[in-house]
């Protein structure tokens, strides 16, 4: 199959679907690549490269959509791009469905079929064609440069000569894939990072990138695999409870990124007016959630604004468009792990397979239907978060009663334990010989010696102590010996034989120990 | 000759060096010190016993211990490390070979002076053990026999036990557990004949039934190691450590030697508490090992979600040179492949980048207790980059890279998620909380439990396929 890439036609996109890196895993497919002229330019990528990887550049947009078969793209098609689909074709590329119901039906009326990188089901096997992810990371990274960018001090504190600089204070809000982003690229510039996530579960996520969880003691609190590992709307106390929060924060932090959002709706308010005003001059905002219209009171898309009080407010949309090499690279990798799945057999033959769960997902028109929104895939996305145990912490009065307690049924056990045994030993004294009960003094006596011994040897060393434990049970050749002199003449020579198996095991064990427990070094 | 008192004195010198030989075992250093105290306590032993009252038959005793000298020496030079569970059940099944003899030889003594004094009533001149027998009393002679048949028993069970463990160990007997129809019933059937020919010796039947009874403990230490997999093998040979350390013990009841009773008592519970540890380290009781195969699981097992995710020498090797801190998790498929020098390589290298390697070994890993720690010790590992599990599980969450060599069994996350996993409650090494998890294995099969093992599905997991050896060997060039 021809799969082609054309150059982005909206304003401002600086990414591409196909890289030469791409190009070439593509090609092992089975399949021919095509590339609109100059369509990587923006993203660092020129004809030669292209031409390197073997892919065929095409001179015009209208002959790469005419002889690709397969047409991967970043940005959803222009009405004119869509006007070029036509029957049997395949478009993949981020699409908004749910959003873009007039172009979803001219596609569907062209015939041809669609697949939304975007819709892209959350589960295991899907992430490595994850772009929302991939893109969301990096707009994660790029909205902390940015903030950096903005703000007029260093992230971390140093004490220079010239004087003390404290570290910036950063709170993210919402820690999806782009705010874990942000929290790293913060943490790993030496910012004190804070976040804020309403669902509780990814607290660990956000303390191990290094930043602290602001915990929100709520009852009704949101379990996030229910809704696919999204967040969802939630209730208006909890909202209260929230704000007040961010309110406590506001004057203390330096920049703040929100990333709050809920898929299929207008982006939650969380960062309202009075908690601009409150924050320092010099501050920044950096509102990654613009395009739906912000978490912030005062973002405008597209722009960066100055409040009255200094405080920088950044609506950007297009982030990972600015970083386009890094973010075509990965844009890339995924839809050629998409292809992949479309090609199972690496053949260049493409198989739209309607049964397997990520595919079907992913495809909104195919064979002139509409199939969008595809039912819930069989895997769910994320497992159930385990309800944790709550551990009460004892009363140090409870601890010492469980402490005694404890000491109580251990003193009569071992009681026990010594009674039984001292009346066993004295019945048995009752019928043994006392030449018997000596010895076996000594064998009980020895027996704990054992024991004692035993506990403390480490753990490593336990071969080397079977082995010598073999080598000292050759002491049977003791009884060997005992017997050697026997006037009876098989006595002799079962001793003998004894004496010879017993002084291999002893010379044998012995020897093996040494030469393990040489080989046993330092460093 | 040397007098009663040189004996006794050495008898005690000998059981003081045996104690400390143990008690060194506690480290490393120390260690090298105390097998030394063990050898000169044996020697002590064996000199001022061999010279002492009422031995003779050097003429049979000097050539057989030079010969057993030559051989043993030959087989400890010559045993690789890796084959060292199958020397040491070797080596056990020599001592339950030896207290049967023993054993037997004491009855055939004990005949002889009651034939003698039944025949003309008058004490003769009797020789070595034999004039002991002569000093002994009614009631002495009763236990002497009593003594006489657990020695039997319990020497012959070692011996058939070890030997089949060596055996399995080695590979000449299949590992898998396998019984004749009838299962335990039978060593249960064994066991009740047994002590009724102990009943029928003890009222006066003649030799005939100790022999049957050895033949009887022969069977039931064949076929009960029969019924154990190859994985529950450390268990088993603790077991049989403890087994030929009580055998000796009841031999020494029956001589009426101190010097036996101590070790033997010594050795017993050495072995007792390695089985005890080994067992704990499996979350199964004793009784549950030995008897063979897991208890019933409550119910189904979880499902497992995902897929196995392959991975190639470079792609290992990269996370390897991103990682600061590494951890190697070992198992007996390392043994197999003969990796450890393989993998002492790669430490090395990775160490000479500074980088924090260290290795978590489980208690169960392998076929012995102790087994990787010699390996690892074997291909020049420091011992001090060698941890317990205990000592290591707590610093996986912060570890970037765990490499899973032949284990299985011992890293599965299902003991702790699954309630339902047979192997539910057993302690394994958490290292699924790494940041990334490669296992280096044969192929997808399971491991010894026949469990799916929820850890090769994780996100962060990826399979390393292939001969351990030969993988590690193709990743060496390709870390720096």
């Amino acid at each position: 199959m021809r799969i082609g890439a054309p150059k982005e036609t909206s304003r401002g996109e600086a990414r591409v679907a196909l890289t030469p890196e791409s190009a070439k895993q593509i090609q092992k497919l089975g399949h021919e690549c095509l590339i609109e002229t100059g369509a990587g330019l923006a993203a660092g990528f020129n004809d030669d490269a292209y031409r390197d990887a073997g892919v065929t550049v095409v001179d015009s947009a209208d002959t790469l959509w005419q002889d690709a078969e397969v047409v991967i793209k970043v940005r959803e098609p222009s009405d004119t791009e869509a006007a070029r689909l036509r029957q049997g074709q395949t478009l993949i590329a981020f699409f908004w469905p749910a959003q873009n119901e007039a172009l979803l039906e001219k596609c569907k009326a062209q015939g041809a079929s669609v697949i939304a990188m975007d819709m892209v089901p959350r589960i295991s096997r899907a992430q490595k064609m994850d772009a929302l992810s991939s893109m969301a990371n990096i707009a994660g990274y790029r909205a902390v440069i940015e903030a950096g960018n903005n703000f007029g001090r260093f992230f971390t504190g140093q004490v220079t000569a010239a004087g003390k600089v404290p570290p910036a204070k950063v709170l993210v809000i919402g820690a999806g894939v782009a705010g874990l982003a942000a929290i790293g690229t913060a943490t790993s510039l030496g910012a004190v990072v804070r976040a804020f996530d309403v669902r509780p579960e990814v607290s660990e996520q956000i303390e191990s990138m290094g930043a602290e969880f602001l915990f929100l003691d709520f009852e009704d609190s949101q379990d996030g695999s229910e809704s696919g590992g999204y967040a969802s709307p939630s209730s208006p106390e909890f909202r209260e409870k929230q704000l007040e929060c961010f309110r406590e924060q506001a004057p203390d932090v330096d920049i703040v990124i929100t990333t709050a959002l809920i898929p299929g709706r207008p982006a939650p308010k969380l960062w309202l007016e009075d908690m601009v005003a409150a924050m320092k001059p010099g501050s920044v905002i950096v509102d990654l959630a613009a395009e739906k219209g912000g978490n912030c009171d005062l973002t405008q898309p597209d722009e960066r604004i100055v409040s009255d009080n200094g405080v920088i407010v950044i609506g950007y949309t297009d982030f990972p468009s600015r970083m386009a090499t890094q973010s075509s690279l990965l844009y890339a990798t995924n839809i050629r792990h998409m292809l992949t799945d479309l090609t199972p057999e690496k053949d260049g033959v493409i198989n739209h397979n309607m049964d397997d769960d990520v595919i079907r997902g992913a495809t909104v028109t195919h064979q002139g239907e509409v199939t969008f929104p595809p039912p819930p895939p069989k895997v769910k996305a994320i497992a159930a978060a385990k309800p944790k145990k709550k551990e009460k912490e004892p009363t140090p009065e409870e601890k010492k009663a469980t402490e005694a307690s404890a000491f109580k049924a251990q003193t009569k056990r071992q009681v026990g334990i010594l009674a039984i045994g001292g009346a066993l030993m004295l019945l048995l004294g009752q019928v043994a010989p006392a030449s018997f009960m000596q010895h076996f003094i000594v064998f009980v006596l020895a027996c704990f010696i054992g024991f004692q011994v035993i506990w403390k040897v480490s753990h490593s060393l336990h071969t080397p102590l079977m082995a010598v434990t073999n080598a000292i049970s050759g002491i049977i050749i003791l009884g060997a010996i005992l017997q050697i002199g026997s006037g009876s003449a098989v006595v002799s020579v079962l001793a003998a034989i004894s004496v010879l198996i017993a002084t291999i095991n002893i010379v044998g064990g012995f020897l093996v120990t040494r030469r393990m427990l040489a080989m046993f070094q330092k460093s | 000759m040397l007098g009663q008192g040189f004996v006794s004195a050495a008898a005690i010198a000998a059981s003081v060096l045996f104690i400390l030989s143990l008690g060194g075992l506690s480290n490393q250093e120390k260690a090298k010190r105390a097998v030394w105290y063990g050898i000169v306590g044996m020697a002590v032993a064996v000199f001022f016993t061999a010279f002492g009252p009422g031995i003779g038959g050097y003429w049979w005793l000097i050539p057989m211990m030079i010969i057993g000298a030559v051989i043993g020496t030959y087989m400890a030079g010559k045993v690789e490390m890796t084959e060292m569970p199958q020397l040491v059940a070797a080596l056990h099944s020599f001592v339950g070979l030896a207290a049967v003899f023993v054993a037997w030889s004491a009855d055939l003594e004990r005949r002889r002076v009651l034939a003698a004094r039944a025949a003309d009533g008058v004490m003769h001149e009797f020789s070595a053990f034999a004039a002991l027998v002569a000093t002994k009393a009614p009631d002495e002679l009763t236990f002497l026999q009593i003594e006489v048949v657990l020695g039997i028993f319990i020497g012959a069970v070692t011996f058939t036990g070890s030997v089949i463990a060596f055996g399995k160990l080695a590979g000449k007997v299949d590992g898998k557990p396998r019984q004749l129809p009838g299962g335990h019933l039978l060593n249960a059937a064994a066991a009740v004949l047994s002590l009724l020919l102990a009943v029928m010796y003890l009222n006066g039947a003649g030799f005939w039934t100790l022999i049957v009874l050895a033949a009887l403990a022969f069977f039931i230490g064949y076929h009960l190691i029969m019924g154990i997999g190859g994985a529950d093998m450390p268990v088993v040979v603790s077991m049989l450590n403890s087994y030929s350390g009580w055998a000796a013990a009841a031999i020494g009841f029956t001589l009426g030697n101190d010097l036996l009773i101590v070790t033997g008592a010594l050795v017993g519970s050495s072995g007792a508490i390695l089985s005890y540890i080994m067992c704990k380290a499996m979350n199964r009781n004793f009784v549950n090992v030995i008897l063979g195969g897991f208890g019933g699981s409550t119910g189904p097992a979880a499902e497992i979600e995902g897929e196995q995710v392959a991975i190639d020498a470079s792609g290992v090797a990269s996370a390897l040179n991103d990682a600061d801190s590494v951890v190697i998790v070992p198992g007996y498929g390392m043994a197999v492949a003969q990796a450890q020098s393989a993998v002492s390589d790669l430490v090395r290298k990775l160490r000479a980048a500074g980088k924090n390697v260290r290795f978590g070994i489980h208690p169960v890993a392998g076929r012995l207790p102790g087994h990787m720690n010699v390996l690892l010790a074997e291909a020049k590992v420091p011992y001090d980059i060698v941890l317990e599990m205990d000592e290591i599980n707590d610093d996986f969450a912060t570890t970037d890279v765990v490499i899973v060599i032949g284990s299985n069994d011992i890293v599965n996350p299902a003991a702790e998620e699954d309630p339902n996993s047979p192997i539910a409650g057993m302690p394994v090494l958490k290292v699924w909380e790494a940041k990334q998890v490669f296992i280096c294995k044969r192929g997808q099969g399971t491991g010894y439990s026949g469990i799916e093992n929820p850890l090769f599905f994780k996100e962060n997991s990826r399979m390393f396929y292939g001969d351990a050896r030969d993988s590690l060997n193709a990743l060496l060039p390709l870390v720096d």
